[in-house]
C-alpha cells in the first residue's frame, strides 16, 4: 500500500500498481494511445506522460509504479504542450482516408487528434510507398499503423502465438509477421480487436459496413465452454436482399476480454428457415412415440430444461454421452471434495503461478483457457507442466515441462500426480492405504512418467504460490472417470492446487447441473436434437425439422467459470423453436427463457428471471454478466480404488481432436474458418500405420465410414495422429477420445 | 449590393407604401348609373380583345411550350440527384464513405460496399428511394468527395417505382466526364466559391 496524490486528491495504491492504474481506479483522466489493460504497458505514445512534483521532467504513468508520498499532476500547461506534439507527430502524413477507414469513428488517433485540436500538419517527412500486406483472415496497411505496439503486445503476452513483431527503422517502422513471410498463427483476430487505428482490420470485413451502421447485439460465443464475451455486429444483409439481416463482424472488450478466432471470424452459423407446418407435425409425432432424445451440449439451459420437461411428460430417455461423462466426473468429485463444483475460474487461472494441464490439446480444445495460461506464464512468470501423450507446437513458448505418457493411462498418471503433490498431508487411513498400495514402478513404467519427472516438477512449484490444476475432456471421458475423479479431488482437497475441468462443449457443464440422464443405448427409435437420431430437429439446416442456432435464441449457458451467462438473439428466426413443441406437448410455457428463473437451486442455479441478466463489463473491468452459481456442498463419502490395469494402445492410434478454431458442425458452416479436415501424423506413425504422405485412407468412425487425405506433419512425434472430427455434422461420438484404428482401404 | 445593415432592417413598410387612386363606390341611384352607361360604352371589352390579337400578330408569344420547352432552372435547385464523375480520368468520385447513407433524415438512400482488387473500398450497388426522398439535400451538403449532388432533373413520373432512379442514370456519363464536357458542378452540394482561401498548406520539407 502506497499513499500519495493525484491533483491534490489523497490516492492509495495496491501491490503492483502503476499510476495510470490508480488514476483511472479514481477517475482521473490520462490520455493515452498505446495503453491495454491485460497487457505489461508498451510504453511507446507517452502521451501519458505525467509531472511530480519536485522531479524535473516527465514520468510515464504507465509503467512507473507510485513512491510514498509523491505528488502527481496529470494535467499542465507544459504536459498540454508535450502531448500535442505527440499527437502532431501522429498526424504526419497519416492518410486522410478516414472517410474510407474501416475505424469509420471509432478510431483512437481521431479523437485524440480532435482533443488535442490538431488543425493541419506541422511537420513534414517524406512519405514512402508502403505496400498493404494480406495475410489471410487479416489485413495490414502500413501507412495507417501507428506503431504503438499493442497488437505486438496481446499476441505474445496474452494469446501465446507470438506472431507478430515490430521491424524498427525510423520512419519505416512497420509490424511484420515474426520470423516468417507471413502472418503464420492461429488468427484469433486480437490484433485486429486492439488496434487503434485502421492499420489492422479483417479481411471479410474491410470496407463492408461502417461502425454506425452496424447494431451491437451483445452475447456469449456459441462455440467452446469459455463462454467469452462478444458482439455480434448486425446490418440489413445488402440491397439485393431486401428485409433480410446478417452479422458483418465481431466485436469484442478487447481492454479486459479476449476472443479466438472462431467466435471472432465463425459467426456466420445461423440457421434460417421458415414455418414447416409438415415437419412440426412429423416432429411432434417423432417425439411421442420416441424412445429417447439424443441431444448435444450445444444448447441453452432454457433448452434443457425443455427437454427434461418432455421427458417427464412423455416419458422419454435423455441420452448426452458428453455431459452424462461430466456428471459422473463431477459427482465423483464432489464425493471427495464435498463441494458440487470445481475450485478455478478462468480468472483465478490467469492470477496463477503453477499451472499443471492434463488431459487436453488444451489450446484448441478450449483457447480461453491457453489464453490464461499465457497470460500466466508471462505476467506472474507461471511455470506450466503440460501433461498429454501429444506435444502441442501451439503451448512450445508457454509450457516450461512436458510430460508425456502412454495413451489410456491417465488413471495411473493421476495416481502418480496425487502421490507427488500430497506428500507429507495428513490423509485418512483409507486414502493412506491406496498411496501405499501403489505399485509404483508398474505405473512409471505403463504409463512412462518416469520418477525423475515428477521430481522436476515438485521442484518447478517450489516458489509458486498460487496453483493450478487443469484437467482436460480425456479424464472425463476416460472409462475410469471416476477414480480419475477421486484422485482430482484429493489434489483440490489437501493439496494448495484449486481444480479447473474443462468442459467440452459450449454448455456440457450447464447440461450435466440441468438434465436428467440416462445412458445412451443404441435404441433405433430416438429424436436427436443436433444429435443423431432416426427424427432430426437440427440447428445446423441438415435435419428434419430446423431449430434456431444458439445466436438466434435468447437463453442462457454455463461457461467454465461456473457463471451463468445470457446470450441474445442477433438473427431472427422465422421457424419453430423447441418451446413450440414442447407447448404443442403440453410442456408449456410462454417463450423459452421463462425457465431461465426456474434453472435448479440445488445445483448452484439462482432463481433470476433472463431480462434482469446483465452481459457487460464495466468501464473500469468488473465482469457484470449474468452471474456466478452458488457453491453446492455435496456429501463426502468417497475415496480412491485401486489403480485398475493399465490399458495399452499400441499400433496405430488416431486422437478425435480439431484443429484450431474449429469445434464442432456449427465453426464447420462458417466461411471464413479454415476447414482442414486432413488426418495428421507424424513419420513414425506413418511408418507404424504403413501410410505415406498425401495417403487416402478410410476406416470406423461413430459407426460410419470416415474418408480422409493422410498427412506428414514433422511438428508432431509418437504413433497418434490428430483427427478432426469438426467436419462430420451430427455424426460425433463423445468418448474417449484416442482410438485405435484400422485402415481398410489404402490407394 | 445590400448591406448587412440594410438587411438587418425589418422594417418594410417604411417608406415602400402608396395609395392606388380608385374612385369611391357610387351611392346614389344616378351615380351607379352613370358607372354602368360608361363601362359599356367605352367598350373596355375590346381593349383586351385588341390586345390578344395585337401580339398575336406581332409573335411575340410567351408561353413555355412544356414539356418541349423547360425553363432554366437555379443551381441551387434540388432536384434528382447526380453522381459525378471525376474530370478527366472518369472515376467515380464517390469512395463509399456512407455519410449521406447516415445523414438521410428519410432514411432512402442505402449502398453496399466491398473491398476491391486494389484494396481500395469499391461501392457495388448504391440506392436511393425518391418515393421517400424529401430533396432536402443533406446527403449532397455532406458528401466529401462532391460526388452525389442535387441536379436540375426534376419531373418524377413513371409507371413503376423501380424507374424512379438507379445508380447508372445518375451517374453522369463516363464518356462526357473523359472529355472533359462536364462543366465543374456548380450547384447543390458544391463548395463555396472562397474555399481556396480557406485551406491551409502541409509544409514540406523536399
Amino acid at each position: 500500500m502506497v499513499n500519495f496524490k493525484i491533483n491534490g486528491r489523497s490516492v492509495t495504491a495496491e501491490r503492483g500498481d502503476t499510476i495510470i492504474n490508480v488514476a483511472r481506479r479514481e477517475d482521473i483522466y490520462i490520455p493515452t494511445m498505446c495503453y491495454i489493460e491485460k497487457t505489461s504497458p508498451c510504453a511507446s505514445c507517452r502521451l501519458c506522460s505525467v509531472e511530480v512534483e519536485g522531479h524535473d521532467g516527465f514520468v510515464l504513468s504507465c509503467n512507473t509504479p507510485p513512491t510514498e508520498g509523491i505528488h502527481v499532476i496529470t494535467d499542465s500547461e507544459s504536459l498540454k504542450t508535450e502531448r500535442t506534439n505527440i499527437m502532431r507527430m501522429y498526424d504526419v502524413n497519416h492518410p486522410l482516408e478516414c472517410g474510407v477507414c474501416d475505424k469509420s469513428g471509432e478510431c483512437d488517433l481521431q479523437n485524440k487528434t480532435l482533443e488535442f485540436n490538431v488543425g493541419q500538419q506541422y511537420f513534414s517527412a517524406k512519405d514512402q510507398p508502403r505496400k498493404i500486406e494480406n495475410w489471410g483472415l487479416i489485413n495490414y496497411d502500413p501507412s495507417l499503423c501507428i506503431l504503438c505496439e499493442k497488437c505486438t503486445h496481446v499476441c505474445n503476452e496474452v494469446i501465446g502465438d507470438d506472431a507478430l513483431d515490430l521491424l524498427f527503422g525510423g520512419y519505416n517502422s512497420k509490424v511484420i509477421p515474426k520470423n516468417a513471410e507471413t502472418l503464420d498463427c492461429t488468427f484469433c483476430g486480437e490484433c485486429i480487436a486492439v488496434c487503434p487505428v485502421g492499420a489492422l482490420v479483417s479481411s471479410d470485413f474491410q470496407y463492408s459496413a461502417n461502425a454506425w451502421e452496424l447494431s451491437k447485439i451483445p452475447a456469449t460465443c456459441a462455440h467452446c465452454s469459455a463462454g467469452c464475451a462478444l458482439e455480434y455486429e448486425v446490418k440489413h444483409a445488402g440491397i439485393d436482399s431486401p428485409g433480410e439481416e446478417s452479422i458483418y463482424r465481431v466485436s469484442n472488450n478487447f481492454e479486459y476480454a479476449t476472443l479466438c478466432g472462431a467466435g471472432r471470424f465463425g459467426f456466420d452459423f445461423a440457421n434460417r428457415a421458415s414455418k414447416d407446418e409438415a415437419a412440426f407435425d412429423a416432429a411432434l409425432s417423432a417425439l411421442q412415440n420416441a424412445e429417447a432424445i439424443r441431444f448435444s451440449s450445444v444448447i441453452s439451459n432454457e433448452e434443457t430444461m425443455i427437454l427434461n420437461g418432455l421427458k417427464a411428460k412423455l416419458g422419454l430417455k435423455l441420452f448426452n454421452e458428453d455431459a452424462r461423462h461430466m456428471q459422473t466426473f463431477m459427482n465423483a468429485y464432489a464425493n471427495v471434495s464435498g463441494k458440487r463444483h470445481y475450485s478455478a475460474t478462468l480468472e483465478t487461472l490467469k492470477a496463477s503461478d503453477g499451472i499443471i494441464i492434463i488431459g487436453s490439446r488444451i489450446a484448441t480444445d478450449n483457447p480461453g483457457v491457453r489464453y490464461a495460461t499465457t497470460t500466466a506464464a508471462r505476467h506472474n512468470g507461471a511455470k506450466v507442466v503440460y501433461m498429454h501423450p501429444l506435444e502441442d507446437a501451439l503451448l512450445q513458448n508457454t509450457v516450461t515441462q512436458f510430460i508425456k505418457y502412454e495413451v489410456g493411462t491417465e488413471e495411473g498418471v493421476l495416481a502418480l500426480l496425487a502421490q507427488t503433490l500430497l506428500v507429507g498431508k495428513e490423509l485418512t487411513q483409507r486414502e493412506q492405504a491406496f498411496f501405499d498400495g501403489l505399485d509404483e514402478g508398474y505405473l512409471n513404467a505403463e504409463t512412462n512418467v518416469g520418477d525423475d519427472e515428477l521430481a522436476l516438477l515438485v521442484k518447478q512449484f517450489m516458489r509458486s504460490k498460487s496453483k493450478t490444476l487443469v484437467v482436460g475432456s480425456d479424464l472425463l471421458a476416460h472409462a475410469r472417470a471416476e477414480n480419475i475423479a477421486h484422485l482430482v479431488a484429493m489434489i483440490e482437497k489437501y493439496s494448495d492446487f484449486t481444480v479447473l475441468v474443462v468442459p467440452t462443449e459450449v454448455n456440457t457443464l450447464g447440461v450435466s447441473l440441468i438434465a436428467d440422464l440416462d445412458i445412451d443405448v443404441a435404441s433405433k427409435n430416438v429424436v436427436g436434437y443436433n444429435a443423431k437420431g432416426s427424427f432430426v430437429i437440427s440447428a445446423l439446416g441438415d435435419g428434419n425439422l430446423n431449430v434456431p442456432a444458439l445466436n438466434q435464441q435468447e437463453g442462457t449457458v454455463v461457461s467454465i467459470d461456473k457463471r451463468l451467462l445470457p446470450t441474445n438473439v442477433a438473427l431472427s428466426f422465422d421457424g419453430y423453436t423447441l418451446n413450440d413443441l414442447a407447448n404443442a406437448l403440453g410442456v408449456y410455457a410462454k417463450n423459452t427463457i421463462d425457465y431461465t428463473a426456474a434453472l435448479p437451486v440445488e445445483s448452484g442455479f439462482q432463481a433470476v428471471e433472463f431480462d434482469s441478466l446483465e452481459n457487460f463489463y464495466s468501464a473500469k473491468g468488473a465482469d457484470i454478466r449474468g452471474y456466478t452459481l452458488n457453491e453446492v456442498t455435496a456429501k463426502r463419502g468417497g475415496h480412491p480404488e485401486d489403480v485398475d490395469e493399465l490399458p495399452e494402445f499400441n499400433g496405430a492410434v488416431i486422437y478425435h481432436v480439431n484443429p484450431v478454431l474449429q469445434f464442432n458442425a456449427f465453426t464447420a458452416k462458417t466461411v471464413q474458418l479454415e476447414k482442414d479436415n486432413n488426418l495428421y501424423g507424424s513419420a513414425s506413425f506413418a511408418a507404424a500405420a504403413r501410410l505415406g504422405d498425401g495417403d487416402a485412407v478410410a476406416f470406423e468412425y461413430a459407426g460410419e465410414t470416415v474418408r480422409r487425405i493422410f498427412k506428414l506433419d514433422d511438428t508432431l512425434k509418437g504413433t497418434v495422429a490428430l483427427h478432426p472430427t469438426f467436419d462430420l455434422g451430427l455424426n460425433v461420438t463423445s468418448g474417449y477420445r484416442f482410438e485405435h484404428v484400422n485402415f481398410y482401404e489404402r490407394e | 449590393m445590400m448591406s448587412l445593415k440594410e438587411f438587418e432592417n425589418r422594417n418594410v413598410s417604411e417608406g415602400a407604401y402608396y395609395k392606388v387612386d380608385i374612385p369611391d363606390y357610387p351611392e346614389t341611384g344616378w351615380e351607379k348609373a352613370k358607372q354602368v352607361f360608361s363601362r359599356a360604352i367605352k367598350g373596355e371589352l375590346f381593349v383586351g380583345l385588341y390586345i390578344v390579337m395585337r401580339e398575336m400578330i406581332k409573335f411575340d408569344i410567351h408561353t413555355v411550350q412544356y414539356p418541349k420547352e423547360k425553363l432554366p432552372i437555379g443551381p441551387r435547385y434540388r432536384a434528382v440527384h447526380e453522381m459525378q464523375r471525376l474530370w478527366e480520368s472518369g472515376t467515380e468520385r464517390c469512395i463509399g464513405c456512407g455519410l449521406c447513407e447516415k445523414i438521410c433524415i428519410s432514411d432512402c438512400i442505402r449502398m453496399d460496399t466491398k473491398i476491391d482488387e486494389q484494396s481500395r473500398k469499391q461501392v457495388t450497388e448504391y440506392t436511393i428511394n425518391l418515393g421517400r426522398c424529401i430533396f432536402c439535400g443533406y446527403c449532397a451538403e455532406v458528401c466529401p468527395e462532391l460526388a452525389i449532388v442535387h441536379g436540375g432533373r426534376y419531373e418524377n413520373t413513371s409507371e413503376q417505382r423501380a424507374h424512379y432512379i438507379g445508380y447508372e442514370d445518375m451517374l453522369t456519363p463516363f464518356d462526357m466526364a473523359v472529355k472533359g464536357q462536364v462543366a465543374e458542378y456548380p450547384g447543390f452540394g458544391a463548395i463555396t466559391p472562397h474555399e481556396d482561401e480557406r485551406v491551409k498548406s502541409t509544409p514540406l520539407a523536399y
